[in-house]
């Protein structure tokens, strides 16, 4: 192909963009619209699946021993925790050490320790982690059968729920997020279609004095991407300015966040990029499928 | 040059055009009438490629359009036989928000030809079919007869070999219509190929010529007719 075609095609679809503005402009806001719904869906769930995983990390059993427990026996059940599967990070927490802690937190509680002496009342304990939350019941009941095993404090329920929650969340999330490409895709098509049919004079002529189908296809591919990349940068532009205004709003609450044990919502910066890429490519590649489906029918030589 | 050796065209069972043999020599000048369902356009739609002969085992059939075999012809080949021939639609299918010179240009601009050779051949034809002082106008702003000569424009840009046209007088008064098949003939004299399907019989038996008739998918006549030259005299007369 020539560079003058090349540059008279990409001119006819800038042109068809504005001989059918309404058709654009319509095209335009549904595609950001869909974009928006997609990527806020994806970010969502890159927060939720953040959280969890947060949560997860600092997700720390607690074994307190009962007091028969001697130091021999402690230095023994030691070496068998670090020796049963799934757990990792096995620390020695001493009733001194957890007073001392107790302590600090209650700087003007001093008349109550008064009455409670310089001897620790709090029991020897163990803190360690469970690699594999999932199989978290098993460790525990392992942990269970060991002698002098006073309690054993794990945030059980808590991340059975956040485990569970995670795999409905991604099993809907990704059937919206499909179910809106589908959407998009279906209305991109159908727009772009009526664009083939205000056109099919030109498409009828350009067919019988022997243009190729590239030729023919070259100006609606054209429309779909500059319509897409706009509706992906537009998106693009919102959603920066929406997540920043968002996070601020419910950073309110990030301290109950941070008393689950999450680090807070994921920073903008951190994800921009992909964000823009994802904009930007899915709006093109939307765009571009819906006029592949759209034109396949008519676009034949 | 167009041979055509025993094909049919079949649409969904039905048999539009039977056992069809036609031969139309370079520099020819052919009407082609029929009634309506006749099998006309689907001839025109056949020579174009736009639809596929329908090859009988046992008939020897052949089809040879502008050196192009047409049995065996490639799909991606069809471009190449569609710029030998220039084709009229019978509703001018001009781009109304394009001017005549860039209706005309279209054409060219369409199958990646230079931007040099566009703005010497394009202005040329236009002023080939009397249409120089409306170069700038759009098509509105034509009587029917001017957008009619436009499509004749478009039609030659490239140089075809041959040229077809689809009832090209379709929605013209008879004046007009006179007039267009006149414009077709000093084409024709200028040694391009034209295939012609209309209605007008008495035009046609005014002008004579070869005439192809169809019947039910067949083709029924073939053969020259005298020009009747007195009638041709009191028409334009009156
Ligand atoms: N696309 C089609 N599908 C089915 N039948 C068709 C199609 N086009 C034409 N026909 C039939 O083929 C016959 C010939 O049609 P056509 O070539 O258009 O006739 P004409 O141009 O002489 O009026 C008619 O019976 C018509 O109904
Ligand atoms: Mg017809």
């Amino acid at each position: 192909m020539r560079a003058s075609s090349a540059v008279y095609l990409f001119k006819q679809g800038i042109r068809n963009i504005g001989t059918n503005h309404i058709m654009s402009i319509a095209s335009f806001f549904i595609l950001t619209v869909s974009l928006l719904l997609i990527g806020f869906t994806a970010i969502f769930y890159a927060n939720i699946n953040s959280f969890i995983t947060d949560i997860e990390g600092k997700n720390e059993v607690i074994i307190f021993l009962d007091e028969e427990a001697d130091d021999e026996y402690i230095e023994q059940l030691g070496e068998k925790l670090k020796n049963t599967d799934n757990i990792s990070g096995v620390s020695f927490y001493s009733k001194e050490e957890a007073f001392e802690d107790i302590k600090k937190d209650m700087v003007n509680a001093e008349d109550i320790f008064g009455y409670i002496g310089d001897e620790s009342p709090l029991p020897d304990a163990y803190r360690i982690k469970i690699d594999d939350v999932s199989r978290m019941s098993n460790t525990l009941y392992t942990i269970n059968s060991f002698d002098h095993i006073e309690k054993v404090k794990a945030p059980y329920d808590f991340v059975n729920i956040l485990t569970g929650l995670r795999s409905i969340i991604s099993v809907i999330l990704t059937v919206i997020l499909v179910l809106l490409i589908v959407v998009s895709l279906i209305i991109i098509s159908n727009t772009t279609r009526a664009s083939v049919d205000i056109r099919r004079r030109e498409i009828d002529i350009m067919k019988f004095v022997g243009a190729t189908n590239t030729f023919i296809k070259i100006p609606f591919f054209v429309e779909g991407f500059v319509i897409g990349l706009g509706a992906g940068t537009a998106a693009v532009l919102i959603t920066c300015f929406f997540y920043d205004k968002l996070v601020t709003l419910l950073s309110t609450e990030t301290t109950l966040l941070a008393a689950v044990g999450s680090n807070g919502f994921i920073p903008l910066d951190s994800f921009l990029k992909y964000i823009i890429l994802g904009y930007l490519i899915s709006g093109a590649v939307i765009s571009a499928a819906g006029i592949v489906h759209s034109t396949r029918k008519y676009v034949k030589v | 040059m167009v041979e055509i050796n025993n094909v049919s065209v079949t649409y969904d069972g039905v048999e539009a055009l039977k056992d069809v043999s036609l031969k139309i020599n370079d520099g020819e000048f052919v009407f082609v009438v029929g009634e309506n369902g006749a099998g006309k356009s689907t001839l025109i739609k056949l020579l174009i490629r736009d639809v596929k002969p329908d090859i009988k085992k046992g008939a020897k059939s052949s089809m040879f359009v502008n050196g192009f075999d047409l049995v065996q012809l490639k799909q991606r080949r069809v471009t190449e036989l569609r710029r030998t021939i220039g084709f009229v639609f019978q509703d001018y299918k001009l781009i109304p928000n394009l001017s005549v010179y860039d209706n005309v240009a279209f054409v060219l601009r369409s199958i990646d030809a230079p931007n040099r050779y566009i703005r010497k051949r394009v202005p040329q034809v236009i002023a080939l079919m009397g249409l120089k002082d409306k170069i700038r106008s759009m098509p509105h702003e034509l009587s029917g007869g001017e957008q009619q000569r436009v499509a004749i424009a478009r039609a030659l840009v490239n140089n075809p070999q041959l040229i077809i046209a689809d009832e090209p007088t379709g929605n013209l008064d008879p004046r007009t219509s006179a007039e267009m098949l006149v414009m077709l003939k000093k084409i024709n004299a200028r040694d391009t190929t034209v295939l012609v399907v209309t209605h007008e019989h008495e035009l046609v038996k005014k002008l004579g010529g070869r005439l192809v008739t169809l019947k039910r998918g067949e083709i029924v006549f073939d053969g020259y007719i005298e020009p009747e030259v007195h009638h041709k005299k009191e028409a334009s007369t009156v």
